[in-house]
């Protein structure tokens, strides 16, 4: 059921997150050369793709640009999470939570109920 | 001249009695699935109730009859007979409006919300593609999160997803049980059930029916789901995931005060003696439903059928001496 998730996106974001300083297309394009042969052209395009959706910065710094992550990973997690866990009028129609949100009075409550049945069992069973 | 008014009337009662009754039938709940069926009847019966008194008012009970071609010169008689009149006309022209407003109204919020959801979904699926990873084990993605979740995002492209939070807090047989449970609901497409009851409230806010279906709904899709999941493990393990989840997830400020009587009610069901609903009751429950889809239909055509031992116009008269 899950697909790989292998996009290039994800693996230029992956290195630029991992070193955390501004890098030059070039940098990138040399470092997934490794894996597999790519343009640099394929890989200034999908940098300016990221940078469009806000997730890079950039700033020119002579002849080229160099690009940064506009948030750390887990900055970008936390708040892509937070939506997804408010379950805001966007991801309502997508998403089936596991639970709703639950007030911490609540949760005491749901905890009772399961201990009072885990007790009865107990005392039931030997 | 009935039929629409017994029809508005049966709308009527249907929209303010149906979810009173539907909610306070706590036996529904023993068979999640007969629950769904019966708040979806209502909700489907409510609008055809209305769009049907809308028709009838605007198409006169029209015989019935094999032959077609006095079908056609019945029909055109009985029309133009209808709008000859201008109180008729009036009568008329109000049914027809009121009909299509309902019939445009349903079809604009479904095919917008089926937009928007594709859309969510696309931008759902690009976002985890970038922070999450798959789990070696078991089949779901996994994203670094401090409150415990889970959840499934339906559709293409199907995923299910947890947090890393949610791994931790819960043990490897509560961890299966949550997965079935999401898979329950990604196999039944339990999404396109709540997405056409959320269509529904959309197109008609100030019906409260509709309402209190889409909530009934959305808890009677988390029991079934809870169902499936204690059929693979067991219920009370699916109960302990469910309460250690809710330990472990941290509420945003956002959602204060909202919900947790639909997690209470499914952890008291799943702790208690299962008690499936008896064939008898099934048998009964989906007759019942059955009579409540078709009284709308019955009430609109019943007219017409029994017009039909009557000559109903001067034609078919003459046809008939001959």
């Amino acid at each position: 059921m899950v697909r790989p998730l292998g996009t290039l996106e994800q693996l230029v974001m992956d290195r630029i997150w991992s070193w955390g300083h501004p890098v030059a297309v070039r940098e990138v394009l040399e470092d997934l050369q490794h894996e597999r042969t790519l343009a640099y052209t394929t890989v200034m395009t999908v940098m300016d793709n990221l940078r469009r959706k806000g997730m890079l910065t950039r700033e020119k710094d002579g002849r080229a640009y160099l690009y940064k992550a506009a948030q750390t990973r887990e900055q970008h997690t936390a708040a892509f999470m937070g939506e997804v866990l408010a379950g805001g009028a966007d991801t309502a129609v997508t998403l089936l939570h596991f639970l709703e949100h639950i007030p911490p009075e609540e949760v005491a409550s749901l905890r009772n109920a399961l201990d009072d049945h885990l007790q009865g069992r107990k005392s039931i069973a030997p | 001249m009935t039929a629409p008014a017994v029809l508005t009337v049966f709308a009527v009662a249907l929209a303010l009695l149906g979810p009173a009754l539907l909610s306070r039938a706590s036996w529904l709940e023993r068979s999640p699935r007969i629950g769904i069926a019966a708040w979806q009847a209502l909700s489907v019966s409510l609008v055809s109730a209305a769009l049907l008194a809308g028709l009838s008012l605007a198409v006169p009970a029209i015989p019935w009859t094999t032959d077609l071609g006095q079908l056609i010169r019945t029909c055109a008689m009985t029309i133009v007979a209808q709008y000859s009149t201008p109180g008729g006309a009036v009568v008329s022209a109000t049914g027809a409006a009121a009909a299509l407003v309902i019939l445009a109204r349903v079809a604009y919020c479904v095919v917008a919300d089926r937009t928007l959801a594709a859309r969510n979904r696309k931008a759902q699926l690009d976002a985890l593609a970038l922070i999450a990873r798959p789990h070696l084990r078991y089949d779901a993605l996994v994203v670094e999160h401090p409150a415990a979740a889970a959840y499934c995002l339906p559709g293409r492209g199907r995923q299910i997803v947890l947090t890393s939070a949610a791994l931790s807090a819960l043990d490897h047989s509560q961890l299966l049980a949550v997965l079935a449970h999401e898979r329950a609901h990604l196999r039944g497409r339990h999404d396109l059930i709540l997405a056409a009851a959320d269509s529904l409230q959309r197109a008609f806010p100030r019906i409260a029916a509709f309402r209190t279906a889409r909530t009934e709904l959305g808890r009677l899709v988390e029991m079934l789901a809870d169902d499936n999941a204690a059929r693979q493990s067991d219920r009370t393990t699916v109960a302990t995931a469910l309460v250690r989840l809710a330990e472990h997830g941290m509420t945003p400020v956002t959602a204060l005060g909202a919900g947790g009587e639909s997690a209470l009610s499914r952890v008291r069901r799943l702790i208690s003696p299962v008690r499936p609903l008896g064939a008898g009751r099934t048998t009964l429950a989906a007759l019942a439903l059955g009579i409540l889809l078709s009284v709308p239909v019955f009430v609109a055509i019943a007219p017409a059928s029994a017009a039909t031992p009557m000559p109903p116009c001067p034609v078919s008269g003459q046809a008939l001496t001959m």
